[in-house]
């Protein structure tokens, strides 16, 4: 229960620095893909520049605050990375959302993100629905496994 | 300038700092990997009885993911609140001008657009969370090359709508 709260302030601060940086603008995404302005590709460059020396120190020390040991997997390789990534890429440029600020544009009061989300509920269901299908053609990890936590 | 109130953006070098710290606090503090797409699939797990939702991954500690999501509304109405206050909205900036300002249109698009970020970040195993900021400061394979994919079709959706088509 405590966890679960700290995991909501967690992510309210991470959707308010979304919010406020312009990773949740539909103008910003468009400005991005469109190099009109660096601002996004800064920011997604400082955060990995910022996550990737923390990570392998973490790696290193392999214990969670509490003492537990680190647990993580790796994302598995597939030809749904580049299949879903192409796929997501399109709905990112059209929506100028990606997951996170679907909801922190919901809760910006964007009317429109909410019928992203609709979509985006109801795409995550067709994929969980054709899951078993796309096993083989994809190369994807068994179902009991899945994608991997993303 | 944001469509939300026309506020200032948060220096790109502060933003990016605040999200490297927020998700190793997430990994440190509470041993999770940062992923936000996934977290879409507890909604549905919530409704649907399919095999696909009753995995492991989504139950028991994999619980973690609809409060995330909860909070993630919250930053957004926090921000709204502290900006100038909260105010439905429709502004969609130059997608009014170019293409068009009609509420049905833009809700169409939106639920389109919505279909492909839902089906793809889940066949793609990650969105720009959890492959574009942990899985490459991770050095993942998978990562990158999943980053690459939806940044170039990201680039050449937005050029073709705003430079060829509209």
């Amino acid at each position: 229960m405590i966890s679960n709260a700290i995991i909501f302030v967690l992510a309210a601060a991470f959707g308010f620095v979304l919010s406020r940086s312009g990773a949740a603008d539909y103008e910003f995404i468009q400005k991005m893909f469109l190099f009109e302005d660096l601002q996004l590709y800064g920011i997604m460059a400082v955060a990995v520049a910022v996550l990737a020396p923390g990570l392998y120190l973490l790696k290193r020390h392999g214990r969670a605050l509490g003492g537990d040991r680190l647990e993580f997997k790796e994302k598995p390789f597939h030809r749904g990375n580049v299949i879903g990534g192409v796929l997501f890429g399109v709905g990112w440029s059209m929506t100028g959302m990606c997951p996170g600020p679907i909801l922190v544009n919901i809760g910006e009061g964007k009317v429109y993100a909410v019928a992203a989300l609709a979509g985006t509920l109801l795409g995550a269901y067709l994929l969980g629905a054709v899951y078993p299908r796309l096993v083989a053609p994809m190369n994807l990890p068994k179902l009991e496994v899945g994608t991997g936590d993303g | 300038m944001l469509l939300l109130h026309g506020l200032p953006v948060l220096h790109w070098a502060v933003a990016g700092v605040a999200i490297g710290a927020i998700t190793l606090i997430l990994m440190y503090a509470l041993n999770r990997r940062l992923g936000i797409s996934t977290g879409f699939e507890s909604v549905c797990a919530l409704v649907s009885k399919r095999p696909y939702f009753r995995r492991s991954e989504l139950q028991g500690k994999g619980r973690w993911r609809l409060p995330f999501l909860a909070g993630l509304v919250a930053g957004g109405v926090v921000s709204a609140l502290l900006g100038g206050g909260f105010a439905a909205s429709w502004d969609l900036g130059r997608f009014d001008v170019v293409i068009g300002a009609s509420p049905l249109l833009k809700t169409a698009w939106m639920f389109a657009g919505g279909l492909l970020i839902g089906f793809g970040t889940r066949l793609a195993g990650g969105c720009t969370s959890g492959h574009g900021i942990f899985g490459m400061a991770n050095f993942e394979k998978a990562s990158w090359l999943s980053t690459a994919s939806f940044m170039a079709a990201g680039i050449a959706t937005t050029q073709i709508v705003y430079r060829v088509v509209f």
